[in-house]
């Protein structure tokens, strides 16, 4: 079985650092960019098994990305896992209409992060098999 | 009264004649030559017993009268007298046994005791007269003040009677809708107010028609193109039987106070955000070492670092919220002294030379005067502060390859030392340029370009005006670059001389 590939959008450096190490140590693939623009280029290259994305960030948001990311035919069924330093950010509303996975809020524990991440591609790949 | 009259006159001549009859019978049958000529005829008729009978009735008749007349004035007299505390001088003179004076009297007496009170009567209605008069002056007067109050106060005030019908408004209600008020009174709301601010209407119709306590509520109107908020406060005006007669409305411009909210809410919004994003690195960076994810000693090493330098770099967004407080309340513990710019610059400059060099960023120091008539009289870690957001702001905003140019001037006509740094950065609209300093203030297209919270540069206006009386300058050309300084005031050179050598700079 491939080792599943994450790709990591944050422009605070020493979180992507540390996600990423989480995520490699637990025998993922991680590709990582510090702005929306950027990620979306590596979501449509890379097609990353899932995508973990601070909200607020400069060039483009994290929103924004996932808006771009639900529009294009190659990258609209990657599921999202969005970290926000914002209470409330975005309503659930907002959260079901671009099939955002799974809101964290920061501070947030890898661990966790990690967990979330099983479970996510865990459903998913189950979803995938019935289908 | 004139036929009891007239019977009075006919009694008393019949009296009379009788009297003179009988007289003049007696004078006949006294022996007279006349006399006997004329008694002839008069023998023949019982004369004299009949005048004097007819005399005699007509002065009973006469008494009787007089007494009834008596009678009457005392009457009159108890009258007047009836309020009297001396009507009980009359309770014993009912059986009418007063004699004609004594009836005089007291009925002049009575007159005059009823022309005292009646003075005294007329005197106290003059007295209150002019009390009422007093009293609708000062009414009058207090209305005028009230009304002048009224007119003269911010909000707009409004009030209607129960058919809608304008009774009252003020200048500031004219203004806010658009009418005259002398020429509008007692025409219906709905007919002055434009549709576009009829919420207010019928917002009034509502808090009537409910006879509720006062209603309040947030109206939002577009006054000259801008979107105002007004607190709108309405009263129900009851009459003497409880029933609503009107309302007053009271409208209120909280259109800053909104603004201002927003902007608080904002602050707490950006200050949560930038307190969690170093917190979130240190809450990640503990658990990671706690449960062993960092396998080497390197690892481990560089795990501790990153915390200390997300610990430091809370405490300094911390510092900067705290000193913005504390300048802005006036708390801020001020150390003033004789300091170089240029030593400053210079000390500034190694601290963000390598962020500069991680982008590319060309930094020239172009110190006209690195002498000591550069100093100013300062505080020392306040300026370095304020040179380093300047700095550190420059090369956030500067692509990569760009210039950031750093050039001290002291301009001895206007006693001023001056400090400007100028980038070739992505510059700032023209429109936006007046609120740089504002506090948690963001160029909207600079957003996303890099991070901040909108303190640094209010840090720098605060510092540079409020605690060191001198000024902040800035121009920009969107897509050029921007120039940010200051100017102090330079330091006597006697305050530099007065201090030992080492101290200086």
């Amino acid at each position: 079985m491939s080792r599943k590939r994450v790709l990591i959008v944050d422009d605070e450096i020493h979180i992507v650092h540390v996600v990423a190490i989480k995520l490699r140590n637990n025998d993922y693939e991680v590709i990582s960019a510090d702005n929306g623009a950027e990620a979306f280029e590596l979501a449509c290259s890379e097609k990353p098994d899932i995508i973990v994305t601070d909200f607020q960030m400069p060039v483009m948001t994290g929103l924004e990305l996932v808006e771009k990311v639900r529009q294009c035919e190659e990258t609209k069924d990657i599921p999202v896992i969005l970290l926000t330093a914002r209470n409330f950010a975005i309503e659930e509303q907002q959260q079901e209409d671009l099939q955002i996975s799974q809101c964290l809020s920061k501070p947030f524990s890898p661990k966790e992060l990690l967990e979330n991440i099983e479970d996510i591609l865990y459903h998913r790949a189950v979803v995938n098999r019935q289908v | 009264m004139k036929s009891v009259r007239n019977l009075y006159v006919i009694v008393t001549g019949v009296v009379a004649v009788s009297l003179l009859a009988g007289g003049l019978a007696e004078w006949l049958d006294s022996g007279t030559e006349e006399g006997g000529r004329f008694a002839g005829y008069v023998q023949r008729v019982p004369v004299v017993p009949a005048c004097h009978i007819v005399g005699a009735v007509g002065v009973i008749w006469l008494g009787w009268y007089w007494l009834k007349l008596a009678g009457g004035i005392t009457s009159i007299a108890r009258r007047l007298k009836a309020n009297s505390i001396m009507d009980s001088r009359f309770r014993g003179n009912d059986k009418r046994k007063a004699s004609g004076n004594a009836v005089i009297d007291e009925l002049s007496e009575a007159l005059s005791e009823a022309l005292v009170r009646y003075s005294n009567v007329i005197g106290e209605l003059e007295k209150q007269i002019n009390d009422l008069q007093i009293q609708i002056q000062l009414t009058q007067r207090q209305k005028g003040n009230i009304e002048a109050i009224i007119y003269s106060i911010h909000d707009g005030v409004i009030v209607i009677d129960e058919f809608d019908r304008l009774l009252m408004a003020n200048e500031a209600a004219g203004g806010l809708f658009n009418f005259n008020f002398r020429s509008s009174q007692h025409r219906r709301i709905g007919e002055l107010i434009d549709e576009g601010k009829s919420e207010f209407v019928d917002f009034l119709r509502q808090s009537r028609q409910s006879k509720a306590q006062p209603t309040r509520k947030e109206i939002e109107f577009l006054e000259d193109g801008k979107l105002k908020t007004f607190d709108c406060i309405v009263s129900c005006i009851y009459d003497e039987s409880r029933q609503v007669c009107g309302v007053v409305a009271v409208l209120h411009d909280v259109t800053r106070e909104k603004q201002i909210s927003q902007i608080k809410n904002d602050f707490v919004n950006h200050v949560c955000h930038e307190l969690k994003t170093p917190l979130a690195s240190i809450s990640a960076y503990s658990e990671m070492l706690s449960d062993g994810e960092a396998k080497d000693g390197r690892t481990r090493k560089e795990f501790y670092a990153v915390i200390q330098n997300q610990a430091i770099r809370l405490n300094r967004l911390i510092e900067d919220v705290l000193n913005i407080s504390r300048i802005e309340s006036g708390l801020v513990k001020v150390d003033k002294g004789p300091v170089s710019l240029t030593i400053l610059i210079e000390e500034q400059l190694q601290m963000i030379k390598s962020y500069a060099e991680e982008k590319n960023i060309c930094l020239k120091d172009i110190g006209q005067s690195r002498i000591v008539f550069d100093q100013v009289y300062a505080d020392k870690d306040m300026i370095s502060q304020v040179i380093v957001n300047l700095l550190s702001n420059a090369v956030k905003y500067t692509p990569s390859g760009g210039s950031i140019k750093i050039e001290t001037e002291v301009d001895e006509t206007a006693n001023v030392a001056r400090l400007s740094v100028t980038d070739t950065g992505v510059g700032i609209p023209e429109n936006e340029i007046e609120h740089v300093f504002d506090k948690f203030y963001r160029v909207s297209t600079n957003k996303n370009q890099a991070k901040g919270t909108g303190l640094g540069l209010n840090l720098v206006k605060q510092i540079v005006e409020k605690v060191h009386d001198g000024r902040v300058f800035v121009s920009s050309k969107p897509g050029a670059g921007s120039t940010f300084g200051f100017e102090l005031p330079l330091a006597t050179r006697e305050v530099v001389e007065s201090l030992p050598v080492t101290s200086r700079g």
